[in-house]
């Protein structure tokens, strides 16, 4: 790929974003739960030691905390691992925060297994389907700085929970300055006529690797970005697969109950109907720590096994 | 709807106090008996420091509920919420005859309370543990607006049990959260047994103070140690919150639900809710 290497990850891209904006918007405040150095809040810290709060190692309490703050009308930003946010706390998320509709945005540091190195207790490959189900609960997933950074003025902007699933390591850059993000939107970073690739996040890279190994077969391929899971662009997306008449849609995540089920259900339901289809993610396991590349490689989310699959879909849509 | 205006002296205050906790006890066992669900005993073991605080000591006004500089009222222990509903109602937030459409479709008196339904509901509550954890982050926010308000939490002794209540101690402490009051309701009853066997968590005391709280205690049922305890909490400004625990009855006020582990989240038959009423002898049955 042509792409610049990223200098820093799209954890970092955010958390700078909400230092910027912090001197203009004065009234949010932040919450950490003691991993503030990682998610790169400290950065906020140091600027407003006021208006920063790390409430120890305890998810539950701080996203309470949080919930209890924005009932009384502030704009609470509440930093921490996908894993924890989503999983431990996500009772809390859900009855204290999307119930009642409160201004709590989430930085989810270590979406997927872009932590792959610290192992599977902090991964968050369960996080999207948690966190798409919640009623009200917006859902952004940024692939490069850019898109990071207007992830967080989407999430300031919009009215209630916003949860951002941010990445542990810098991978490239993909959005010159200034590219517009809105919630609900979508990228589509490559043009092709004989399958659409539906992704997000880090695998946006790996889908446009896979578009280049599938050029060489033959195979003309787009690939979509929704940096905007929830909503997502159904308009995009329908556009898309009338043309291309394929779809692989593919995630760092568990393959059930992903976006790939979320999208697999729209095409039957409310979309344009069956078409041949492939899910790449995780296939109902639990990934392993190691190198992040060597990770996606082994359980089948690196650019070749995108590609395997695509192949597949396409010479399903020739049979058909 | 009962006036705002107090009487000067402790024992007018607490008489008066005692006849509007009359008023609640039976509009709490009127509306779980009409709703044939819901919890009583809990709420019966609340209402007299609950009336304490909407009737004499906390700074509210039914015709402002989002009012900047009232008072912050928390339910942790939500199921308790017909004691929630009953003082929210006689203070005047809502008409009383909505008190019966408690737990019905369409009504604004969900089964455990939801904070954007009612006026003067401040925080969701059911969960147990999480809504003292929303109470520190209002009590935070206070702090942080330099406020003078206090932010009032209830919990049940068995809530006591839930992990998180201790990460919010722990966090309040931190801050120092004097405008912080936690009030246990220690009738040490929870929904299998008694707290003591199913979790034991005393010395609940000392594990306040050994988190850096003030630690109060008082007969829950003893309208002049409420008001005076509670006057105290609200007074002590020595930068840490303030645990009250409220030495209580399950079912107090009314005969066969006191003490007894069953009443926690059971409907009274109509013989019993008639026999109840009688008890209570504070309103119409």
């Amino acid at each position: 790929m042509n792409l610049i290497k990223a200098k820093n990850p799209t954890r970092r891209a955010f958390a700078d974003r909400m230092v910027e904006r912090s001197e203009t918007d004065k009234d949010f405040v932040v919450f950490e739960s003691d991993i503030g150095y990682s998610t790169y809040s400290y950065l906020f810290g140091d600027k407003h030691p006021e208006r920063y709060f790390n409430m120890g190692i305890a998810e539950m309490g701080t996203v309470a905390a949080a919930a209890g703050m924005a009932a009384e009308g502030r704009n609470v930003v509440v930093c921490g691992y996908g894993v924890f946010l989503t999983m431990r706390a996500v009772e809390v998320v859900r009855s204290f925060i999307c119930y009642p509709k409160l201004n709590v945005k989430f930085l989810s540091s270590h979406g997927g297994v872009t932590a792959a190195i610290d192992g599977v207790t902090h991964q968050a490959t369960e996080d999207i389907a948690f966190m798409t189900t919640l009623p009200n609960m917006k859902v952004l997933v940024p692939a490069d700085s850019v898109s990071a950074a207007a992830a967080f003025d989407i999430a300031l902007a919009t009215p209630g929970p916003v949860f951002s699933r941010l990445m542990r390591d810098p991978l490239w850059e993909l959005y010159p300055a200034g590219t517009d993000f809105v919630l609900g939107g979508s990228k589509t970073v490559r043009t092709g006529g004989d399958i659409t690739i539906a992704t997000y996040g880090d695998l946006v890279f790996q889908a446009l690797e896979a578009a280049e190994t599938l050029k060489a077969k033959g195979i003309d391929t787009e690939v979509i970005d929704f940096y905007s899971l929830k909503p997502w662009d159904k308009k995009a997306l329908a556009a898309s697969v009338a043309r291309t008449g394929a779809l692989v849609v593919a995630e760092n995540h568990q393959k059930r109950n992903g976006f790939g089920y979320e999208v697999a259900a729209w095409l039957l339901e409310d979309g344009p109907g069956a078409l041949p289809l492939g899910l790449v993610g995780l296939e109902d396991t639990f990934a392993e720590s190691g190198d992040y590349f060597k990770t996606l490689t082994k359980f089948g989310l690196d650019a070749a096994g995108i590609a395997a699959k695509a192949e597949r879909v396409v010479a399903r849509k020739k049979k058909a | 709807m009962i006036e705002e205006k107090r009487p000067s002296s402790i024992q007018d205050r607490a008489e008066r106090l005692e006849k509007i906790a009359k008023e609640m006890r039976f509009r709490i066992v009127d509306m779980v008996h009409d709703a044939q669900s819901g919890h009583c005993g809990g709420s019966l073991s609340a209402s007299d420091f609950v009336t304490a605080l909407y009737f004499d000591l906390m700074n509210v006004d039914p015709a402002r509920p989002r009012w900047a500089d009232r008072d912050r009222f928390v339910l942790s222990k939500g199921h308790a919420c017909p004691v929630w509903y009953a003082a929210l109602a006689i203070r005047g937030y809502f008409p009383v005859e909505e008190l019966r459409t408690l737990r019905r479709n369409d009504s604004r008196l969900q089964g455990h309370p939801v904070a954007t339904y009612l006026p003067g509901i401040d925080a969701t509550a059911g969960s147990l543990g999480v809504g003292f954890g929303q109470a520190v982050g209002m009590a935070l926010e206070g702090k942080l607006m330099k406020k003078d308000h206090k932010v009032w939490a209830i919990l049940g002794d068995g809530e006591l049990d839930e992990g998180i209540v201790w990460e919010a101690a722990a966090q309040a402490a931190k801050f120092g959260l004097s405008n912080l009051i936690a009030i246990v309701d220690r009738n040490n009853l929870q929904n299998d047994g008694t707290a003591d066997e199913i979790l034991p968590m005393e010395p609940i005391d000392a594990k306040f103070r050994a988190f850096n709280w003030e630690v109060l205690t008082m007969d829950a049922h003893d309208m002049t140690d409420v008001l005076l305890t509670l006057e105290k909490a609200k007074l002590a400004s020595d930068g840490k919150p303030v645990c009250v625990i409220a030495r209580s009855v399950k079912g107090k006020g009314v005969s066969f639900m006191e003490n007894k582990r069953e009443w926690h989240g059971k409907p009274p038959s109509d013989e019993q809710y008639k026999q109840a009423c009688e008890e209570i002898g504070g309103g119409e049955a």
